[in-house]
């Protein structure tokens, strides 16, 4: 499934960009996230809890940041799998100054597999759009 | 209630008898395999693959192991000896790969079990399992049939790189000639979409091993006790006559349960390992990705005909999505279709081929009508197009070509014969239920007014009665013991293994009349491999046509045995047996049917060259398949703003021979057309690229549901069989052949005016919504 949107967040790029890859402000601001830890360089173990429809359930996961061209674009790959099933995604993160802050565009890609996908699929697209927009409201906050 | 009728004048056949085994049904005290409980029995959940496609690098089961509760875990390696998973289908060149019980190194589509749980209870059983690490590594898949056949395609199976299981080709009459003589060639690309067939009562097992005496008991919701039980025991290396199977209470099949399945092995396996009963109960999630899809064909026809509408010639190419592996009959559907490809016409030019190609997806198979449907809704659809290009009434272009009464036996270009039939007569009678002409004059006043309104005609045939023994992979005999008891009860011993076409009632009708017994003093049993000789099962209507002819013979023998005893006691040479008594033609003196029964079993006397005792057994071979016909009739209204089908009137008419009982053909009619409308309208298993089955839950997959039906009218001719003494043809599935191809035919109809010619299935309002938007701006 493809996932494209865009989000204001009042802060010049370079602080936007810093604050996207903080691990602190990822771990708190990823709805579900349990725990977010350092495993290499650009490299995190999450665990994190995932609802959705009926299902509801943990992750085991890693996150990658890779490709950085501060302060204007990097690249974020999430992978996780559990009990309902898994998921994969990355997404090219854009930054673009705008008025006093940034245009934080994102586009990217999302694959389930398992029972999420099997019984939660029509749920997806909403629930990923849901997901985004909590997580950038946190990390404006 | 039960009491002999001593006097017994009327009829049972043909009367509209309700369902003897509805009682228990609608009192919720039948019982299924989830009702068989046993002392020490444990539980098994089997974790499954959620990748299409993948290696598995490792699997760690020591959680699980410990979990308390949990008596043991098994992985494809403790079972890969145990053996595989079987296919009865054989085609030349055909590839079958290895179908494991459990997962060895890879997975091949999701919902791949890759390991057992064992525990004293179900729910330990699935926290057991999602205590198992899998560590996969995934790979491309492709869940596409056309997609698996393009060169560069994911090979499903890595040691065939083209993904092509086998290839089919058969051919009749000069089909060459045919089209290059013909005035007019129509060609289409027709989808028969992926369904599941959802049958209420999913799956489920219990699996009883006692060593001492080596015997396995094996209760299982099957459509084929005896088949299981003639596979699973000569996989497990068991004695066949220690090996018992069971079919309880089986709550639906629909094709999907003739199959002999992993989990059927696994559990008598696990149950000889652990020396417990062990039951598996598939859930609702595991049925939608583990019982067997039907359909799956991209068929690409091309059809010849001469100007005045007579057609000339069939080319037909089918691509069957076989899915990852085979169950027991999975090549063999789409041959099928080839058999039917001439519907019911004349035609005597024909060319067909198959490329059977494998996908990341759950295994296709037999699903109610089993690659006739596919067949008669390609037919049909190319029918009306032809009448379309020739500007002809698809009524007028279906009479023409119908084969001709006096033309039965007819041989087709396909290698059957036809056994009997007036083709016109029920679609003739449909036209004119629905009154037809003063329906098209209605259509053009609503066309003026821009209503969408269609009338869709359908003219079916169908291969029923399956069938002689050469023409089917198990043999297609029939079985009937019928044991007339020492107080002159019936009972009837059936092959046949039925599960809610209604046998327990039609087979008691048969023999009330045969024997002149009361129909509550017959009892028919059936599905217990302990208690009846033997039986090839129910599937591809064939119960009644098959089963109930052995019936009839083993009928026929008893009778004569208590006519001797009936002569016998009444000192007698020419008697009759009528009316629950034996009658001697001469002297009008009479001994009832109870007393015989006791004199055969008391044995103070025989007859000459007579045993004591009432019973027999045939085993019937049927000469040739059956083939019932019909038309169905379908106006619908197409809603411009919403895109919705409204079906306004549905008319069926089912020439399925002689009925025994017409309730119960109409109940077999209803749900038939039921899931034809499904399928038309609705019904869909998707997956996405990544082999994700998509539609896992009623949630995604539109069952059709009883306020979504129209009201069906109806009819019946009634053109007997020379194949069997009863005259039966068979009625399963004819409403699931007739329903597709009539309500697409209607829609089509409806939405011509805005130059629709095709519409692939299911005709969703979203589809037909969007079609409208777009045909209405352009």
């Amino acid at each position: 499934m493809k996932i494209s949107g865009s989000y204001f967040l009042p802060l010049p790029p370079e602080q936007a960009y810093q604050r996207l890859q903080d691990p602190a402000v990822l771990a708190g601001a990823m709805p579900g996230c349990e725990s977010l830890e350092k495993i290499g360089e650009d490299e995190y173990r999450m665990k994190m809890k995932m609802a959705m429809a009926s299902l509801s359930g943990n992750f085991d996961g890693k996150v990658r940041i890779t490709q950085q061209n501060p302060p204007n674009s990097f690249k974020l790959m999430v992978e996780g799998s559990g009990k309902i099933g898994f998921m994969k995604g990355e997404g090219d993160l854009n930054f673009t100054p705008k008025d006093a802050g940034t245009d934080v565009s994102y586009e990217g890609d999302v694959q389930v597999g398992g029972t999420i996908a099997a019984v939660g699929q029509r749920l997806i697209d909403g629930t990923a759009k849901m997901m985004i927009k909590r997580f950038f409201d946190k990390v404006a906050a | 209630m039960a009491t002999t009728t001593i006097t017994k004048t009327e009829k049972l056949v043909g009367k509209r008898i309700r369902r003897r085994e509805d009682p228990r049904l609608i009192t919720g005290t039948a019982t299924y395999v989830d009702d068989i409980k046993m002392p020490g029995m444990l539980y098994a959940a089997i974790l499954r693959s959620p990748h299409a496609a993948a290696k598995i690098r490792s699997i760690d089961i020591s959680k699980a192991k410990a979990l308390k509760g949990v008596h043991a875990v098994f992985v494809g390696e403790d079972t890969k000896n145990a053996g595989a998973v079987p296919c009865g289908a054989s085609l030349p060149g055909l590839r079958v790969p290895h179908h494991n019980l459990l997962a060895i190194d890879r997975v091949y589509l999701v919902g791949h079990p890759v390991a057992v749980v064992v525990a004293t209870d179900r729910y330990v059983a699935r926290d057991g399992a999602e205590l198992i690490e899998v560590d996969y590594e995934p790979e491309a898949a492709v869940a596409d049939p056309e997609k698996a056949l393009a060169p560069g395609a994911h090979a499903v199976h890595p040691q065939w790189a083209d993904n092509v299981a086998f290839t089919f080709h058969q051919e009749g009459g000069d089909v060459a000639k045919a089209f290059a003589e013909a005035d007019v060639i129509v060609k289409q690309r027709i989808v028969s979409q992926r369904l599941i067939p959802n049958s209420m009562e999913t799956r489920g097992v219990v699996a009883d091993w006692h060593a001492a005496d080596r015997s396995m008991n094996l209760f299982t919701s099957t459509q084929a006790p005896h088949l299981v039980r003639s596979l699973v025991a000569q996989i497990l290396g068991l004695e066949e006559n220690r090996f018992r199977v069971v079919a309880p209470e089986v709550g639906g099949g629909f094709g999907a349960k003739i199959q002999t399945y992993a989990e059927e092995i696994l559990l008598a396996w696990i149950s000889m390992k652990l020396q417990k009963p062990v039951k598996w109960i598939e859930s609702r999630r595991e049925n939608f990705l583990c019982t067997i899809h039907g359909r799956g064909h991209v068929d690409f026809y091309e059809i010849a005909a001469k100007r005045d509408g007579t057609i000339t010639g069939i080319k037909l190419k089918i691509i069957q999505d076989l899915g990852a592996y085979f169950t027991v009959l999975t090549p063999a559907i789409p041959t099928l279709s080839v058999l039917m490809m001439p519907g019911l016409y004349r035609t005597p030019n024909i060319q067909a081929d198959i490329v059977g190609a494998f996908t990341n997806c759950t295994p296709t198979d037999a699903y109610r009508g089993a690659g006739r449907p596919e067949a008669t809704h390609g037919i049909e659809r190319m029918v009306d197009m032809v009448a379309a290009e020739l500007k002809m009434d698809p009524a007028e272009i279906r009479l023409k070509n119908f084969v001709r009464n006096e033309e039965f036996p007819f041989p087709t270009a396909t290698g059957l014969v036809y056994d009997s039939g007036d083709y016109s007569a029920p679609l003739k009678k449909a036209m004119e239920m629905a009154g037809y002409d003063q329906l098209r004059k209605e259509q053009v006043e609503a066309r003026k007014q821009g209503k969408l309104m269609g009338i869709g005609l359908c003219a079916y045939g169908e291969i029923c009665a399956f069938g002689p023994s050469p023409a089917t992979p198990a043999g297609g005999w029939e079985s009937a013991t019928v044991k007339i008891e020492p107080s002159g009860q019936v009972t009837v011993l059936t092959g046949i293994s039925p599960h809610g076409q209604g046998e327990e009632t039609t087979f008691a009708q048969i023999t009330g009349d045969e024997l002149g017994v009361g129909i509550d003093d017959v009892l028919v049993l059936h599905g217990d491999t302990s208690l009846v000789p033997y039986g090839i099962g129910t599937f591809g209507s064939r119960s009644t046509a098959v089963g109930g002819t052995a019936l009839y013979y083993a009928l026929q023998d008893l009778k004569a045995k208590v006519k001797k005893f009936g002569a016998m006691l009444l000192e007698s040479e020419d008697v009759t047996l009528a009316n629950g008594q034996c009658t001697d033609n001469k002297t009008g003196k009479s001994v009832g049917f109870k007393e015989i029964a006791a004199a055969a079993y008391r044995a103070m006397k025989l007859p000459p060259n007579t045993e004591p005792g009432l019973l027999a057994t045939h085993f019937w071979e049927p000469p040739n398949f059956t083939f019932p016909f019909g038309a169905h009739l379908v106006v619908t209204d197409v809603d411009r703003d919403t895109g919705n089908v409204s079906i306004r009137r549905y008319i069926a008419i089912d020439d399925c021979g002689n009925i025994l009982n017409p309730l119960i053909v109409d109940g077999q009619v209803h749900g038939g057309v039921a899931q034809g409308i499904g399928q038309a309208l609705w019904e869909q298993a998707v997956y996405d690229d990544n082999g994700q089955l998509v539609t896992g839950e009623f949630m995604d997959y539109t069952m059709p549901r009883a306020h979504m039906m129209p009201w069906i009218e109806s009819g019946h001719t009634v053109t007997p069989t020379p194949v069997n003494p009863l005259g039966v043809k068979g009625v399963g599935e004819a409403g699931t052949i007739g329903a597709s191809p009539a309500v697409v035919n209607s829609v089509v109809d409806a939405l011509s005016p805005l130059g629709v010619k095709h519409l692939d299935m299911p005709l969703t309002p979203e589809k037909l919504w969007k079609l409208i938007s777009a045909g209405s701006n352009a």
